[in-house]
């Protein structure tokens, strides 16, 4: 019999597939096990996770039970929080962690709620002061980090991926056993009914170079004038635009940047009146090159960029097109000079 | 069909100022007036679309906060909503989602709602919790970032879609009584009409003191604030906006990007 455990990680698994997002809660485990806390495990929820469970205790190490259920195959909020539940009262963790995605932050809170544990959303941080452990997330869209403690028996964590990162062993490792159970689960008041694809194709963003950006810091429709204008000015650049400035029909949701739209890496990234909240953020960061522009000195965008300009963007956009093509037109010149001079 | 829409009053979030105080810590503080949470706003849109589509649909709309917070109700009553309850709190400090939750269930319990729509989060705290533990201390089947309702014929549950991780969406169905948490971009709110406003400022509202409700466990507390670190370097550009513009033109360019 092993050590009870301490840290309860929950992951699913779809067409027999590992989530990587697992790998990012077992960091997370072991930071929580750095600042004292005890032995984690790894719960896998789906229809066959056999070979998924297999692949992450062999991977991690970590022990892996996997529950399966026809019921399983796709994710229904009720049958993940009915079983997580099941396994909870039995195992009596300390933590239960999932991975902050769109799924996770549905079910995770309401399962805390019906078995009275704490609950903390988004966790991109750990802590300890004064003895205590601090539970790090955005606030204010993300303008400040709050800390958070929890005085439950129980805390459920969702964990923002990619915050944790997953280093493996440098040695071989010996892979942890998996415990297969067969547990029956019935859901009664909610029905799958299917996966609709997103919105069409994003590859006018996903594959520019450069990226002007708009937020809601542009303030009307009209001024996307500006933005298209300059866009127009720089090769290869195309417009995107965060959720807000799709949802106002500013911008088609192609053009979104973020959780919900195209994840893009251009070279660089004018982020024009945009506050940075980390669901737009996350779409971004593997840009080159960020230059943010706001008149909110305080807007977090600026902790993703390389240049910060306190401007409003209505103003400042126009001056950045002449400077643009001042130099632009320099270089031009330098080209002509060179060719005179050939001759 | 009753409706019970969820909305909360946040601080103008573009107007907090984040500064780092002597010890590591950092304080906010706000400038500008208080509003209605945006999220919120298209769960107030939605249910008022239903009471305009469908026939018998009664809208109430529920917040949690100080005095101030009744605002926000007279804000969705201008948009249509029928009635607003004020579940009053005696300080300013946001109870957190666990008081929340368990105060709008107590509440809703008894009351037999249909549906209850609520934001996908709020602006401030961001936890986005509210919606799926006040449905699960109702016993409530629900869904979070919901992006498109479709009540079946005889009203005995909707058809849903879920916004996921690149613009995806899971469709499920959910049977009714049941609560939905909206994703923005479902609906475009509508701004208060000028003759609902006044009908709001005439009727007043149903005011709870939360100190007459059970007060449940509260096992999260907020320490305080610390600022987010810089993820890149974050040099700022000084001088007229002319001159900023002509550097960041000089570095576009040194950067080989323009």
């Amino acid at each position: 019999m092993s050590d009870p455990v301490d840290i309860m990680l929950v992951t699913s698994c779809r067409k027999g597939r590992v989530d990587p997002e697992i790998y990012d809660l077992i960091a997370f485990g072991r930071r929580l096990q750095a600042l004292g806390a005890g032995p984690m495990g790894v719960w896998i929820l789906g229809e066959d996770v056999n070979e998924a469970a297999r692949e992450i205790a062999h991977g991690t190490g970590v022990p892996v039970t996997g529950l399966q259920d026809g019921e399983l195959a796709n994710y229904v909020n009720e049958a993940f929080g009915a079983m997580s539940a099941r396994e909870i009262e039995s195992v009596d963790p300390t933590y239960v962690c999932v991975a902050h995605t769109s799924r996770g932050w549905e079910w995770a809170p309401a399962l805390a709620a019906r078995i009275d544990a704490g609950c903390i959303c988004a966790v991109d941080g750990l802590v300890e002061t004064r003895g205590r452990l601090c539970f790090q997330r955005d606030v204010y869209g993300g303008k400040a980090k709050g800390l958070y403690t929890s005085s439950a028996t129980t805390t459920v964590i969702t964990v923002q991926p990619g915050a944790f990162k997953f280093e493996p062993a440098a040695h071989s490792i010996a892979p942890n056993a998996v415990t297969l159970k067969n547990t029956p689960c019935t859901v009664k008041r909610t029905r799958y009914l299917g996966l609709k694809q997103g919105v069409s194709d994003t590859s006018r963003i996903t594959e520019a170079p450069i990226i002007v950006a708009v937020g809601n810091g542009i303030g009307d429709f009209e001024n996307m004038a500006l933005i298209h204008r300059l866009a127009g000015s720089l090769p290869g650049a195309a417009v995107a635009g965060t959720r807000i400035v799709c949802d106002r029909g500013w911008l088609g949701y192609n053009g979104q940047v973020g959780v919900t739209g195209a994840s893009v890496s251009p070279d660089l990234y004018l982020a024009c009146g945009i506050s940075g909240a980390s669901q737009h953020v996350t779409g971004m960061r593997g840009s080159g090159f960020v230059i943010a522009i706001n008149t909110d000195p305080h807007a977090p965008m600026f902790n993703e960029a390389d240049i910060c300009i306190v401007e409003n963007v209505i103003h400042f956009i126009p001056l950045l097109e002449d400077a643009c093509a001042r130099l632009a037109g320099n270089a031009e010149q330098d080209f002509i000079d060179l060719k005179t001079l050939r001759r | 069909m009753k409706i019970l829409v969820c909305v909360k009053q946040v601080p103008h979030i573009e107007g907090v100022a984040v500064k780092q105080d002597n010890n590591k810590m950092a304080t906010l503080e706000a400038f500008g007036p208080p509003r209605i949470n945006r999220f919120d706003e298209f769960a107030v849109e939605q249910a008022v679309r239903f009471k305009e589509t469908l026939t018998g649909v009664h809208v109430d709309v529920i917040t949690v906060g100080p005095e101030p917070a009744a605002q926000v109700l007279k804000r969705a009553l201008g948009m249509g909503a029928d009635s607003g309850i004020h579940l009053l709190t005696s300080t300013d400090a946001d109870p957190g989602p666990e008081a929340v939750s368990a105060w709008i269930a107590q509440f809703a319990g008894p009351r037999g709602y249909e549906l209850i729509l609520c934001g996908s989060m709020s602006e401030d705290c961001m936890t986005g919790q509210v919606g799926p533990m006040t449905a699960a201390l109702l016993n409530l089947p629900y869904a979070t970032q919901v992006m498109e309702i479709q009540p079946d014929r005889n009203l005995a549950g909707v058809s849903v879609e879920r916004e996921i991780e690149g613009g995806a969406r899971e469709m499920v169905f959910i049977r009714l009584p049941a609560l939905l948490a909206l994703q923005p971009g479902i609906n475009r709110p509508r701004y208060p009409s000028l003759s609902n406003l006044l009908r709001a400022n005439k009727q007043g509202l149903e005011i709870i003191p939360t100190q007459t409700l059970a007060q449940g466990k509260v096992n999260i507390r907020r320490s305080g604030f610390v600022l987010p670190a810089h993820e890149r370097a974050s040099q700022l550009i000084t001088g007229s906006a002319v001159e900023k513009a002509a550097q960041t033109a000089e570095i576009m360019k040194a950067k080989g990007l323009i």
